[in-house]
């Protein structure tokens, strides 16, 4: 029987612990449990039997930690042959208990896998993909071992999750099962939350889901409550019996079957179709849960109606109030954003991203189209860059099914996706991507005819979209309508169109809208002003979600004013903090950088002197004011060199101190920006020094050293390439190689990396013999630099800057 | 609150007998702040007899540690703990975002996080050393792979027998570094004698040569 049939209209009883059970007949801390397949088989088939008999209906396969990772050979061990062992242990049991009851209740078994217990990039080092690999061998070792259910569990990650999912259903067809951990506060350890967990794992069209282990029945409810508020499938939750604690040495769960079963009573009434035990929880726990729930009229499964999306740690709801989509991360009419596309300047992007975030913004558009460049690797790049730094979800914006999918499929979360029409072709690219990898997606109210004029017209389209999309098993929660905002300029009725499309979605469909709110007074004067006007017109239409740049002024105080006044802002509580960052000086340009960086107390002078004393804007404004009179040239070279070297020499002194010579290279770089605008105007040149590439090496991922460095040789104007951290040698070799850099800088900042140093300065003096390598590191002496063959060791960034500056 | 020292922020940063400017020290403050509002601090430890093999080599469950300068830290113990803590990736991200924004705040912000990690296994361990003192038996001082001889090798076992991936997060990269990276483990000896050793963290690592060295 498959399961998938049952699940959600019977009740369905997982069993409970195992390793705690393994240790009471011998199992040793650190010892492997899933060895015991093979070495002690009849005791795993005793403990699988024991559940089945109190009346568990799914028993977990032995096999958490069976994969690639933790069983590298191919011998005895194999994770094949563990696969098998451990299905064919649980089949036995199953075998016994039906024999006994001739098989009266339906019996699967759940082939167990669980986290990798590596981090995936970019928090981590292993890479998307290789995790994927590795789960897809698991997967295809479980499904032909015979296993009934893929049961992946305590993991605590959501990408991780993703890439495990992404193994079992292009490898698979059983059915998935998902349960992840939380924290007490409801969290994963990387940060996501509930509503993110449903958001993902319905988006990737799992069968179940839910909650195991870390918490005690007690400490998991309001867990499984807040889940049961979002989700339309199955729920499972399988606590331990409530939290370890030690006792004489020994880690010990102290909730009883009774206490167990009386929490569990609650969680199941309250709605949840798949339940049982995890870490403490023996048969003994099982039965008397089981008892409890024996009379329980179960709450029919009903499909939830909220729209969800998620990033790495943010969950945003469509739907119950406004959501600021940020614009700016697009190239269109932006000319240092092509600038920084062109040039793969990724940390541009990324600080796009983070003023936006900063600024208000609920989400990130992504669109990094330009016709000179891969735009498929370059939003791959862009997006998983965001993900590292920025919690947010994101809308990945591009006409490219191609570049569609690869984000979709690397994104960490459930994406909006930017977009679909009404046309059959565009819908019959797009509408699979978004089944399969799950997001919500915009639709235009546009078809092979064009965009119709009337409101009428466009939810004509509106209409034809929400039934395809339906045909491929897309809710309409997850449809965004776009209803559109054409220029007022040219066509008069473009305003009343648009809002009277977001009437006909609201009232006719119960739908979700977004608009591109800046179109609207495209070829006017004072944009911002119809701009800011239309989007609150909208938002009381009912408009669920804004593309708009949330570092504008106006746009962000129509937004504040329309909470406040729509009821959505209690007391007015947030207006009013945000009140005095809403009316700065008109048209103030949003500052260079962010603010909360305390800058040095008193004032400057000069611009020398206040780079010497690291103030920012102040430098930036010296420089400005100097330009009047002075070529660009002539005040690098007269003053902010200068200052830079005075604190330079001070710092080796030991006269200055690390931040104090970071804040004047920051003050130094505002100043140098002023310049090169101008520059860029006047045609003035200043010869660069030469190329360094800069690499934290390959398994070491601390890179505040080589930062720090970079921030430095700019300023002091040599041309730098930062290939990141955690930098294969041959990608290093190669960049030096292909841009004939006169330097190689190299950090490690543990023992264990300094050999790929060593393999890297090998490599590299193989193909580039001309290239100056110098290292550095926490970890770094002068005997090490010597041993492994580089020109320099540099202890700190300036000497990074003097070497090269003589050499 | 974790009663970070803002002076020990001021160290890893290079400043040794000097105070910070008035500016640095309120972006020290500033950042320990932060550090303090994004992490989730989290440690785990399990206590386990030490059987000692001869040859600087120990024997913890099912791990094997070769060590001469652990060995003596260890002398007189017939059981450890075993520790690790961690703040969190959240921290990680805060770093990482604040050396994208500004170089300086990325740099005091690594600091700042390394001396909230220290107050946070400081608090953590003198839970461990009243547990001990019911039982009338004395901790020595903290001792963490990567001190002395005590090789990194060992931290992949060191965490699997403590499920700290599961308990706290706390992962290792094939290369042997911890993520999320403001995380730390030691090994704590459990002894019935006080040998009065108060050397703590740096003084208690054979690596005199060491930059950021008290």
């Amino acid at each position: 029987m498959d399961i998938r049939n049952l699940i959600g209209k019977k009740m369905l009883y997982f069993d409970g612990g195992l390793g705690s059970l393994l240790q009471a007949q011998g199992l040793q801390p650190g010892e492997e449990p899933e060895r015991w397949n093979i070495s002690h088989p009849d005791i795993i088939e005793n403990v699988h039997f024991s559940y089945y008999q109190v009346g568990c209906h799914i028993v977990t396969t032995d096999s958490l930690g069976c994969n690639e990772l933790n069983f590298p050979d191919n011998g005895t061990y194999s994770v094949e042959n563990i696969a098998k062992a451990a299905v064919e242990n649980a089949n036995r049991a199953r075998s016994r208990a039906d024999e006994l009851d001739g098989g009266s209740e339906p019996r699967f078994i759940a082939f167990s896998i669980g986290s990798l217990g590596r981090l995936l990039k970019p928090l981590g080092t292993m890479p998307f993909d290789e995790a994927y690999k590795v789960f897809a061998r698991t997967v295809k070792a479980a499904t032909s071992a015979g296993a009934d259910i893929l049961h992946f569990e305590t993991i605590n990650d959501l990408y991780e999750v993703k890439a495990a999912v992404l193994a079992a259903k292009e490898n698979s067809d059983l059915p998935v099962f998902v349960t992840m951990t939380y924290d007490a506060s409801g969290r994963l350890m990387t940060g996501g939350d509930v509503p993110g967990e449903v958001a993902l794992l319905e988006g990737l069209g799992v069968d179940a889901y839910g909650l195991n282990c870390g918490l005690g029945p007690a400490q998991m409810k309001p867990i499984a409550l807040q889940m049961l508020d979002y989700s339309s499938k199955p729920m499972i939750v399988n606590p331990n019996a409530g939290l370890p604690t030690t006792v004489n040495g020994k880690t010990v769960y102290s909730v009883g079957p009774d206490e167990f079963a009386e929490v569990m009573e609650e969680i199941v009434k309250a709605g949840v179709w798949i339940a049982g035990g995890c870490c403490g929880t023996t048969p003994a726990h099982m039965s008397a849960m089981i008892d409890r729930c024996r009379n329980i009229e179960h709450k029919p499964l009903t499909k939830n109606n909220r729209s969800l999306v998620c990033g790495t740690s943010k969950t945003v709801e469509i739907g119950p109030e406004p959501v600021i989509i940020g614009e700016r991360i697009n190239p269109t009419g932006k000319k240092k954003f092509k600038e920084a596309l062109r040039n793969h300047d990724i940390e541009y992007i990324v600080r796009e991203g983070i003023k936006q975030q900063d600024s208000g913004a609920h989400v990130l558009d992504v669109n990094v189209g330009l016709p000179e460049i891969d735009e498929t690797q370059m939003m791959a790049d862009v997006v998983y860059e965001l993900q590292s730094v920025i919690g947010l979800p994101l809308q990945i914006d591009t006409t490219n099914p191609i570049t569609m999918e690869k984000a979709l499929r690397l994104y960490n979360g459930k994406a909006l996706v930017n977009s679909v029409n009404g046309k059959q072709e565009v819908m019959a690219q797009i509408f699979p991507l978004v089944k399969k990898y799950g997001g919500v997606v915009l639709a235009l109210c546009l078809d092979e005819e064009g965009i119709p004029d009337s409101a009428e017209g466009r939810l004509a389209i509106a209409d034809k979209i929400y039934k395809t999309a339906e045909s491929y098993g897309i809710d309409k929660k997850d449809i965004l309508i776009d209803a559109l905002a054409m220029t007022i300029s040219s066509e008069p009725t473009a305003g009343t169109a648009a809002i009277a499309t977001l009437d006909g979605i609201r009232d006719r469909y119960n739908g979700h809208t977004v608009l591109g709110v800046s179109n609207i007074s495209f070829g006017l004067p004072q944009r911002e002003i119809i701009n800011s006007a239309f989007y609150t017109m909208a938002l009381s239409h009912g408009l669920s979600a804004a593309i708009i740049n949330p570092n504008s002024e106006p746009m962000m105080r129509a937004y504040y004013a329309y909470r406040a006044l729509a009821g959505l802002d209690p007391n007015c509580q947030e207006f009013i903090e945000k009140a005095p960052t809403l009316v700065s000086a008109a048209a103030a340009p949003i500052p260079a950088t962010v603010a909360a960086v305390p800058q040095a107390s008193g004032s400057a002078d000069s611009l020398g002197a206040c780079i010497e004393r690291g103030l920012k804007d102040g430098a930036a404004t010296f420089a400005t004011e100097m330009l009047k009179d002075h070529s660009a040239l002539d005040i690098i070279n007269g003053e902010l060199i200068p200052g830079l070297n005075k604190v330079g020499k001070d710092f080796e002194q030991g006269k200055a101190f690390l931040p104090q010579l970071l804040m004047s290279a920051e003050a130094a770089k505002a100043a140098f920006e002023v310049l090169k605008n101008h520059m860029a105007g006047s045609g003035e040149i200043r010869e660069k020094k030469g190329t360094i590439v800069l690499a934290t090496v390959k398994g070491d991922i601390h890179d505040i050293g080589k930062n720090i460095v970079k921030v430095l040789l700019e300023n002091y104007d040599y041309d730098v390439i930062d290939l990141g951290k955690d930098v294969p040698p041959e990608l290093i070799t190669e960049t030096v190689v292909s841009t004939h850099a006169k330097y190689c800088g190299l950090s490690a900042l543990m023992t264990t990396t300094v050999p790929a140093m060593e393999e890297t300065i090998k490599q590299l003096r193989e193909a580039a013999p001309w290239c100056k390598v110098m290292v550095g590191g926490a970890v770094m002496t002068q005997a090490y630099a010597d041993m492994i063959g580089a020109d320099a060791y540099c202890k700190d960034a300036m000497a990074g800057v003097n070497y090269a500056e003589s050499n | 609150m974790l009663n970070a020292d803002p002076r020990e922020a001021a160290r890893y940063l290079g400043y040794h007998r000097t105070q910070p400017d008035a500016a640095v020290q309120a972006l020290i403050e500033a950042c320990i702040t932060e550090v303090e509002a994004a992490a989730v601090p989290k440690s785990t430890h399990e206590r386990f007899p030490l059987l000692f093999s001869g040859d600087e080599t120990f024997l913890v469950a099912s791990l094997h540690l070769k060590s001469r300068s652990l060995m003596r830290n260890l002398a007189g113990c017939d059981e450890v703990y075993l520790f690790a803590a961690t703040l969190g990736i959240a921290v990680d991200t805060l770093i990482k975002r604040a050396a994208l924004m500004d170089t300086a705040k990325g740099a005091v912000m690594q600091a700042a996080a390394a001396a909230v990690i220290e107050a946070y296994c400081d608090e953590e361990n003198e839970k461990l050393r009243e547990e001990a003192q019911s039982e009338g038996l004395y901790l020595r001082p903290r001792f963490s792979p990567g001190y002395g001889d005590l090789s990194l090798d060992c931290q992949r076992d060191f965490l699997n027998l403590l499920k700290a991936q599961k308990n706290i997060g706390l992962t290792v990269t094939d290369s042997g570094l911890m993520v999320p990276i403001k995380s730390v483990t030691a090994i704590i000896g459990i002894s019935s004698t006080d040998n009065n050793c108060h050397l703590q963290g740096c003084e208690a690592c054979s690596k005199s040569e060491c930059t950021f060295r008290r």
